[in-house]
C-alpha cells in the first residue's frame, strides 16, 4: 500500500532451458536416485545410557533432518544432511549439477556437533551477515552452531562469538527477518525444557500432559545485531509465555500486511499462532484465528496459498493412527485474521503419524501439491501401543517421570507406514497417489528438503529418516507444465530475500509465493520461489514485494531460472 | 474386505455409550439450562444419589451446559460430584453407571490421550456398577463401550462377552424397544471379529424383531467399505454420543 515501485532491475540470466509439453494431464512421478547420486548415507539416532536410556531415545527419535542451499553460488541447490548419534558426522553434499553430489564435509569442516552433551537436531542455512554466501547453523539439543561461510568451500565455526549461547533442546529453527531491519532472525523450536536430557539431573523431563502439555521448551527469539552477534530478545517480542513443547516453527505474511507471523506446531498440546506488530513485537492470537486451542500432536509447520486466493494457508501434521484419530490441519486463510482448517474437506487430513510436509507444484500446473512423510517406530513385530496405554491408564501415574515410561526394547511404534503424495486437483481437493508417483514407501520419515537439484524445472526432494538412509526423490513427471523459477536476492532487504513475496499472473491465474527461512519440520527447501504455469507460455507480470517495503515490477522468460535483484535505490519503510 | 490396517475405529477408543436415541431426550439438550437449573439437578442427585433418572437429568444439563465440547471444566465439576458420591456411597450400583455416564460425557471435549484415560476410568465405574447389580444396561454399557476401542487394545472380545450376557437378560424380559440396541452392537461385535456371518444372523434376528430399525437395515443393506465407514462412524469417539438413559423409563 503506498509503496514505491521499481521496474525492471531484474538480472537475468539462464540456467537451463527445458520446454515441457503441458497438453496433457501430467503423470506425476518421482525415481530414487540417493544411492546413484551419492548420498545414501545411514542417520543414525542418539543413543542414551543408563536404565532410562531407552525411553529418552525413544522421545528424541528425530534428528534426520534435510537443508537444501546453495552454499557455493553455482545455481545448483546443495544439500546438508544431519546425523545425531556421539561421534557421528552429518554431511554437506555438493551438488555436481548432473543429479550426483560429492560429499564435502571434510573439507568444508562442517561434520561436528555430536558430542557428548549435544545432539544435531536440524540445519538452516542462512546468509546472517549479508555477505552474499550462505552460512549454515547446526541446531542441537544443545547450543547451536554457527558456521560462517568463507567463500571458498570451508566454513569457519564461529559459535563462540554469535552470543547464541543459550542452552536448549531445540528441534527446529527458522531465520525471518521479524523486524524488517534488513539482518536475519533466527527463531528456535524448543521441545523439552532446557535440561540436558544427556546428563539428566532429573527424571521429571516429559511432558507433564499428554494433551495441552505446558512444562516445554518454548520459542526463544534472537534478533541478529549485524556485528555477527545475537539478542536474545524472546519475553521482550512477546513469545516468553509459549511453554509448550514446539516441534515446528513456520513465518509467512498471513495477514498482508508486509511482516513475518509465525506459526508453531506443538506436540502435546495446542499450536500457537502469532501475529507481527510490525513494531518488534508479537500477539498471540490463537484463540481467535484459530478458534481456539486444540489437543493435538503437531509436528510440521508448511505455508503456501495452496488455493490460490492470495492468501497463504497453513498444514500441519497431527497423528491420525489405528489407536488415535486426531487429523492434521490444513488452516485455510479467511482473510480476516482467521483460519478454518480444510483438512477433511481438502482430503488430506490422515497422513497416520505425520511429520515433515511439504507443499510444491510438483506438476508445474499453478496448483501446490503437498507431499507427507510419516511413521515413528519400525521394528519387531511386537507393538508398543498397548504397553503404553497400560502405563497412561494407571491411576495417578505421573507422566513427566521418565523412569514410568515403559521401555519400548525391539517393539514397533507406529511404523511401516506408507508416505502420502496429494495431487492438488483444483485448489480445493487433493487425490492421494503416492504409490503412482512412487513414493509410497514405508520408512520412518522425518524431513524434506524440496529443491529443483538439477535445474530442470521440476521439483525434486530429499526425505531424511530416522536410522535409515534418505531418499533423492528425482522428479520424472511427463508432460509437466512450463514454469519459472526465482532466484532473488535483497539488498537493502536480508541476502536471503527471506519474507519477499511474488506474485505472478498468467492469463489464467494468479500465484503467490514467499521466500520462507526454514518452514517445515526437519528440513529446509530451496530459497528459489518456484512457479508452475500449466500451458501458458507467458507471464503477465511479475511484482516482487520485498521485506524493505519495496516493490519492483518485472516480467520473465518462461523455463528458466531468473535471478531478481532488489534495486539499490529502493525506497523502504 | 476390511484390512487391519484400515480398520481406524478412532482414537484410543472412547467409552462411548448408547442408549437412548430416537430423539425423546434431545428436548433437554436443545436449550442451555441456567446454572440454577444445573445446581437443582445437582441438589437432587445429591439427595438420591443411587436414582438413575436423577443422575441422567443432572448430566444431560451439563451437557447443555457446557455448551459443546470446549467447556471441560463443566464436565470436571460433574466428574468430580459423581466421585464424591461414590466415596460417600461406594455400594450404589446405579451411582456407579452414572458416574461412568460423566465420564464418558467429557470424551468429545478431551484429547485424544486423555479420552484413553476416561475411556478406560469410564470402564471401572461400569464394572463396579455390574459387580453390585448385574443388569441389562450395565452389561449392555460395557458391552458398547469396548467396542470403542480400537482393534489393537484386543478388548472386543470382552465387549461380545457383555453384549451376549445383555442378550441373555433381554431374551429372559418382555420386549422393550431400547432392546434393539443390543442387536445392533453385538453385531457389530461380531463383525469386528471378521466374523461376518454371526454379524449377519445378529442383525436378521434383530430386524425379525425390530423390523423398523434403521441401524438393522442400514447395516444389512451395507458391505465392504460402506458397512465399514458405517461402522467406525458409530464408534467415532469425536463424535456426542448420546448417554440419555431417559428410554429406559419411557419404555416401561
Amino acid at each position: 500500500m503506498g509503496k514505491p515501485i521499481i521496474a525492471g532491475a531484474a538480472a537475468v540470466f539462464a540456467l537451463v532451458s527445458l520446454t515441457l509439453g503441458a497438453a496433457d494431464p501430467p503423470g506425476i512421478k518421482f525415481e530414487d536416485l540417493a544411492a546413484k547420486a551419492g548420498i545414501r548415507v545411514r542417520h543414525h539416532t542418539r543413543q542414551f545410557k543408563g536404565a532410562t536410556g531407552d525411553v529418552l531415545h525413544m522421545f528424541t527419535s528425530g534428528g534426520a533432518a534435510a537443508s537444501a542451499g546453495d552454499y557455493d553460488n553455482d545455481g545448483f541447490d546443495d544439500l546438508f544432511v544431519t546425523n545425531s548419534d556421539e561421534g557421528t558426522e552429518s554431511h554437506l553434499y555438493h551438488n555436481n549439477g548432473n543429479l550426483t553430489f560429492t560429499d564435502v564435509t571434510a573439507k568444508a569442516g562442517v561434520g561436528g556437533g555430536n558430542d557428548p552433551k549435544s545432539i544435531v537436531a536440524d540445519a538452516l542455512w542462512f546468509d546472517y551477515d549479508n555477505d552474499g554466501w550462505r552460512d549454515l547453523m547446526l541446531i542441537r539439543f544443545g547450543t547451536p552452531v554457527l558456521y560462517h561461510n568463507e567463500k571458498n568451500g570451508t566454513f569457519k565455526d564461529v559459535s563462540s562469538t554469535s552470543g547464541l549461547n543459550r542452552f536448549a533442546n531445540t528441534i527446529a529453527a527458522m531465520a525471518f527477518d521479524y523486524d524488517n531491519d534488513g539482518r536475519l532472525d533466527v527463531l528456535f523450536g524448543n521441545y523439552f525444557k532446557p535440561m540436558n536430557l544427556l546428563d539428566l539431573p532429573d527424571p521429571h523431563v516429559l511432558p507433564n500432559d499428554l494433551d495441552n502439555a505446558i512444562n516445554g521448551g518454548g520459542v526463544t527469539l534472537w534478533h541478529n545485531l549485524g556485528n555477527g552477534k545475537f539478542e536474545d530478545v524472546t519475553d521482550k517480542a512477546g513469545f516468553g509465555k509459549h511453554t509448550g513443547w514446539t516441534l515446528d516453527v513456520g513465518h509467512g505474511d498471513f495477514d498482508n500486511d508486509g511482516d513475518q507471523d509465525v506459526y508453531l506446531a506443538c506436540d502435546y498440546g495446542t499450536d500457537r499462532y502469532f501475529v507481527n506488530n510490525g513494531n518488534g513485537t508479537f500477539t498471540d492470537m490463537t484463540e481467535k484465528a484459530l478458534g481456539g486451542f486444540d489437543t493435538k500432536k503437531g509436528m510440521n509447520v508448511e505455508v503456501g496459498d495452496y488455493d490460490n486466493d492470495g492468501r497463504l494457508d497453513v498444514y500441519v501434521t497431527n497423528i491420525t493412527d489405528e489407536y488415535m484419530k486426531e487429523c492434521n490441519m490444513l488452516w485455510h486463510n479467511n482473510g480476516d485474521g482467521t483460519f478454518t482448517d480444510l483438512s477433511r474437506e481438502t482430503g488430506t487430513c490422515e497422513t497416520l503419524w505425520g511429520w515433515a510436509a511439504k507443499f510444491g507444484d510438483y506438476d508445474n500446473d499453478g496448483l501446490l501439491d503437498l507431499f507427507v512423510v510419516n511413521g515413528l517406530r519400525s521394528a519387531g513385530p511386537d507393538n508398543y501401543i498397548p504397553v503404553l496405554v497400560e502405563m497412561i491408564t494407571r491411576p495417578g501415574v505421573d507422566f513427566t517421570d521418565v523412569r514410568n515410561w515403559p521401555k519400548i526394547g525391539t517393539m514397533t511404534w507406529s511404523g511401516y507406514q506408507k508416505k502420502k503424495f496429494y495431487r492438488n486437483i483444483d485448489g480445493h481437493v487433493f487425490k492421494e497417489m503416492s504409490a503412482a508417483a512412487g513414493v509410497d514407501n514405508d520408512k520412518d520419515g522425518r524431513g524434506l528438503a524440496v529443491a529443483d537439484f538439477d535445474n530442470d524445472g521440476r521439483l525434486d526432494f530429499v526425505q531424511s529418516n530416522a536410522d535409515q538412509e534418505p531418499f533423492l526423490y528425482h522428479n520424472i513427471t511427463t508432460g509437466a507444465g512450463h514454469w519459472i523459477e526465482l532466484k532473488l536476492v535483497g539488498s537493502k532487504s536480508n541476502r536471503d530475500a527471506i519474507g519477499a513475496r511474488a506474485t505472478l499472473k498468467t492469463a489464467d491465474r494468479t500465484i503467490l509465493r514467499e521466500v520462507d527461512g526454514g518452514n517445515g519440520y526437519a528440513g529446509q527447501s530451496t530459497a528459489r520461489l518456484h512457479f508452475g504455469l500449466g500451458v501458458q507460455t507467458a507471464v503477465q507480470s511479475i511484482e516482487i514485494r520485498w521485506p524493505s517495503g519495496a516493490v519492483q515490477r518485472l516480467t520473465a522468460p518462461i523455463d528458466r531460472v531468473t535471478t531478481v535483484r532488489e534495486a539499490a535505490s529502493t525506497n523502504s519503510r | 474386505m476390511k484390512p487391519a490396517a484400515a480398520r481406524v475405529l478412532g482414537a484410543a477408543g472412547s467409552a462411548g455409550l448408547l442408549i437412548l436415541a430416537l430423539g425423546a431426550a434431545l428436548s433437554v439438550r436443545a436449550q442451555s439450562p441456567a446454572e440454577s437449573d444445573v445446581a437443582k439437578l445437582e441438589a437432587a442427585l445429591t439427595a438420591a444419589p443411587n436414582d438413575l433418572k436423577a443422575g441422567n437429568d443432572y448430566r444431560m444439563a451439563v451437557i447443555a451446559s457446557a455448551h459443546g465440547d470446549k467447556n471441560t471444566a463443566k464436565y470436571d465439576h460433574a466428574i468430580a460430584v459423581f466421585e464424591k458420591l461414590v466415596a460417600e456411597n461406594p455400594n450404589m450400583s446405579n451411582l456407579h453407571l452414572n458416574h461412568g455416564f460423566a465420564i464418558v460425557d467429557k470424551i468429545p471435549a478431551a484429547g485424544t490421550i486423555t479420552q484413553v484415560i476416561l475411556a478406560n476410568s469410564a470402564l471401572g465405574s461400569f464394572t463396579k456398577s455390574i459387580e453390585l447389580k448385574p443388569t441389562w444396561i450395565a452389561y449392555y454399557t460395557r458391552g458398547n463401550s469396548y467396542l470403542f476401542w480400537p482393534r489393537i487394545f484386543m478388548r472386543t472380545k470382552y465387549g461380545i462377552a457383555d453384549l451376549e450376557e445383555a442378550m441373555k437378560m433381554q431374551k429372559a424380559d418382555q420386549k422393550r424397544s431400547y432392546h434393539v440396541r443390543t442387536y445392533v452392537s453385538l453385531g457389530d461385535g461380531y463383525w469386528k471379529m471378521d466374523d461376518l456371518a454371526k454379524a449377519t444372523a445378529t442383525w436378521k434376528e434383530g430386524l425379525e424383531q425390530f423390523p423398523d430399525s434403521p441401524a438393522l437395515k442400514d447395516r444389512l443393506a451395507k458391505q465392504g467399505d460402506d458397512l465399514q465407514k458405517l461402522i467406525d462412524d458409530s464408534y467415532d469417539p469425536s463424535k456426542r454420543v448420546d448417554t440419555s438413559l431417559q428410554d429406559l423409563w419411557a419404555n416401561q
